[in-house]
């Protein structure tokens, strides 16, 4: 039975390169043996690492691409761990593209924020790179990225020259004395922006400061309609049958998201 | 419709055996019934009311391997909490999955209508796009011979939920106890052809519709999300030890995990295996750094009740619970979902 048949099959790809982007982090670039992988910004594969176990990861390279993805992973589980060891020539499994994609035709034409705490950057960064690659297609753009400490910062030299072409703010939580940019928690930097309110928000990081965010941006006067979140939950399926990644409203985070517009889902779902 | 004695019930076993089936039926061990492989024909237990296990069991094995691949892996040290540690780095190979799908004909005989409910909700999750293809394997050409229900127990439910019909297609066989005789009727053309085989002719007309004897019976109220998330449950989970027999023997509980299993005297040698998931323990709503978005026992129990009513109504148009009472029956800790969302009326 071929893999079209069955979904659970996973797919032939080799790791071409590795780059380290802090301590714990790591991006790995995937070459896809014999097939292409088809995806939009905001829809995720699952990586099976042989012998460990397959984990969920969404796509951070650019979309225009489809022989190769390129995966952001921070050390936090088995598999993630796992994958800190991983070489060049490595084979790896590869299940996807699966999910929902930011539904982009409805950003044309508009400003966009986006924000991003820690490792949620990655979830975002496919996104910024279709921005970029198609940056008359979209008004005026903010990401706001929010890290604890100077080291956990990923995509340092990457950031650097996205802000060449749209406007980068950078904060820390805890900041050493050497750090030069902005401190503080990205809701305290929110109201600085002075938005206006048909603006399309993109938020992505831990589910508290998910919560908190999109909590804020509603309370400003955002529509719920307008604000996207990139849920995270450690779907072992992808395609809706082993019900690990429901959330409340019943909704299935691998099938009916990653990305959910505020209006479709609780605050409660997105992170207490 | 056709009147038969019970041998000529225990002849259709040893005729869907010659059709190639593999027949599951309900018998006795020690202080239930169960449904099992049916390995004499005499073992068949007709009088019954509940069965601790269900079709699910067959259709969606608790432990299924999914695919088997070669892995160049070498465990290097007995580390069991800590397990990437006793593997080597991931392989220089391509990795090229074995997969064999799964052969048997399944035949369930003398299940309760409440169990032919399930296997309609386990349909509606598991064929709906993309469907999954182990059950799907199981599904096709799967035999059913309902045994209508005269009475239930204290935990009954069916009648408040619905389910003491048969839904249209998930029966072949109608069997209904009358006397020591049995009345079988046909319901579709496979049911037909077997009967065929006892050599008699059927009287046309259908029989009255049996409605089971409960002898408890509750009306639900409210049980939408907000309906059951406002609700005090504290009464009920105090007692409860987190044991998951609700979601074990449970015929709609379907929710799996997917690791990878290998054997450390043979460790290249990889199957991916399905195995049965349960929403009361804490990995199951666990992320990436630990956190855990069910966290207290309350929070459990309201999530499977929310799985099995609004989740299931908005995703598949249908109630979850099949009202077979398995979860309050079988709970150590006597907790009794009924109460929680209703009032008992008889």
């Amino acid at each position: 039975m071929s893999t079209e048949l069955n979904p659970y099959l996973p797919k032939p790809a080799s790791i071409s390169s590795v780059k380290n982007e802090s301590l714990e982090t790591k991006t790995l670039r995937l070459t896809l043996i014999n097939w292409r992988a088809e995806f939009l910004p905001g829809q995720f594969v699952q990586l099976l690492l042989p012998g460990v176990g397959e984990a969920p990861f969404c796509i951070t390279s650019s979309a225009s691409d489809s022989k190769h993805i390129e995966l952001t992973i921070m050390r936090r589980g088995i598999v993630t761990t796992a994958s800190q060891y991983i070489r060049p020539g490595d084979a790896v499994g590869v299940r996807g593209p699966l999910g929902r994609p930011f539904p982009l035709e409805r950003f044309y034409g508009r400003d966009v924020l986006l924000v991003a705490t820690g490792i949620g950057i990655a979830a975002m960064r496919s996104l910024i790179l279709y921005i970029l690659e198609n940056r008359g297609k979209f008004g005026e753009v903010t990401l706001l990225y929010g890290a604890r400490f100077p080291e956990d910062l990923v995509y340092r030299e990457e950031v650097k020259s996205w802000a060449e072409r749209i406007k980068v703010m950078v904060t820390l939580s805890k900041a050493t004395e050497q750090w030069s940019g902005l401190r503080g928690r990205v809701t305290d930097h929110l109201k600085a922006l002075s938005l206006h309110r048909d603006v399309i928000a993109v938020v992505c990081g831990s589910p508290t400061v998910m919560g908190s965010v999109t909590d804020e941006l509603i309370n400003y006067g955002l529509s719920r309609d307008n604000i996207f979140v990139s849920l995270e939950r450690h779907m072992k399926c992808g395609i809706g049958k082993c019900a690990r990644c429901l959330i409340p409203g019943g909704l299935h985070v691998c099938k009916d998201g990653p990305v959910f517009s505020a209006s479709e889902i609780s605050i409660k779902a997105i992170g207490e | 419709m056709l009147k038969i004695s019970k041998q000529e019930l225990l002849s259709l076993i040893s005729e869907l055996r010659n059709l190639g089936y593999e027949v599951i039926a309900p018998i006795r061990s020690n202080v239930t019934a169960k449904l099992a492989p049916l390995s004499s024909v005499e073992d068949l237990e007709t009088d019954y009311i509940r069965v601790i296990n269900s079709p699910k069991d067959f259709l969606l094995p608790s432990k299924e391997p999914l695919f088997r691949y070669r892995s160049t892996a070498t465990v290097t040290s007995y580390g069991l909490k800590i397990r990437f540690q006793t593997v080597e780095g991931p392989c220089p190979v391509t990795i090229v999955p074995e997969y064999t799908p799964p052969k048997a004909r399944l035949a369930f005989l003398c299940i309760h209508p409440c169990m032919a409910n399930s296997l309609k909700y386990l349909d509606s999750v598991m064929l709906s796009e993309p469907a999954d293809p182990y059950y799907k394997a199981r599904r096709e050409d799967m035999f059913v011979a309902v045994l209508e229900c005269e009475e239930g127990d204290e935990y009954c439910l069916c009648k408040t939920v619905g389910t003491h019909k048969v839904p249209a297609g998930y029966a072949d066989l109608m069997i209904r106890k009358s006397g020591e005789e049995f009345l079988v009727r046909s319901t579709s053309r496979r049911g037909e052809e077997l009967l065929g085989s006892l050599k008699r002719t059927q009287e046309p007309g259908e029989p009255k519709e049996l409605v089971p004897r409960l002898k408890e019976e509750y009306a639900f109220e409210r049980t939408d999300e907000a309906g059951i998330d406002e609700r005090d449950s504290s009464k009920y989970v105090d007692a409860c030890t987190l044991c998951s027999s609700c979601t074990v023997t449970c015929p709609t509980c379907y929710c799996s995990d997917i690791e990878d299993r290998f054997s450390l005297m043979d460790p290249s040698n990889v199957e991916r295996t399905r195995v049965r998931m349960s929403c009361q323990r804490k990995c199951y709503s666990m992320i990436a750094g630990g956190t855990a978005f069910l966290n207290t026992k309350d929070a459990r129990f309201k999530w499977r009740l929310k799985h099995k009513f609004p989740f299931s109504e908005r995703a598949y148009q249908l109630v979850g619970c099949i009202g077979c009472g398995n979860c309050i029956a079988f709970c150590p800790a006597r907790i009794d979902f009924r109460k929680f969302l209703g009032k008992r009326v008889a």
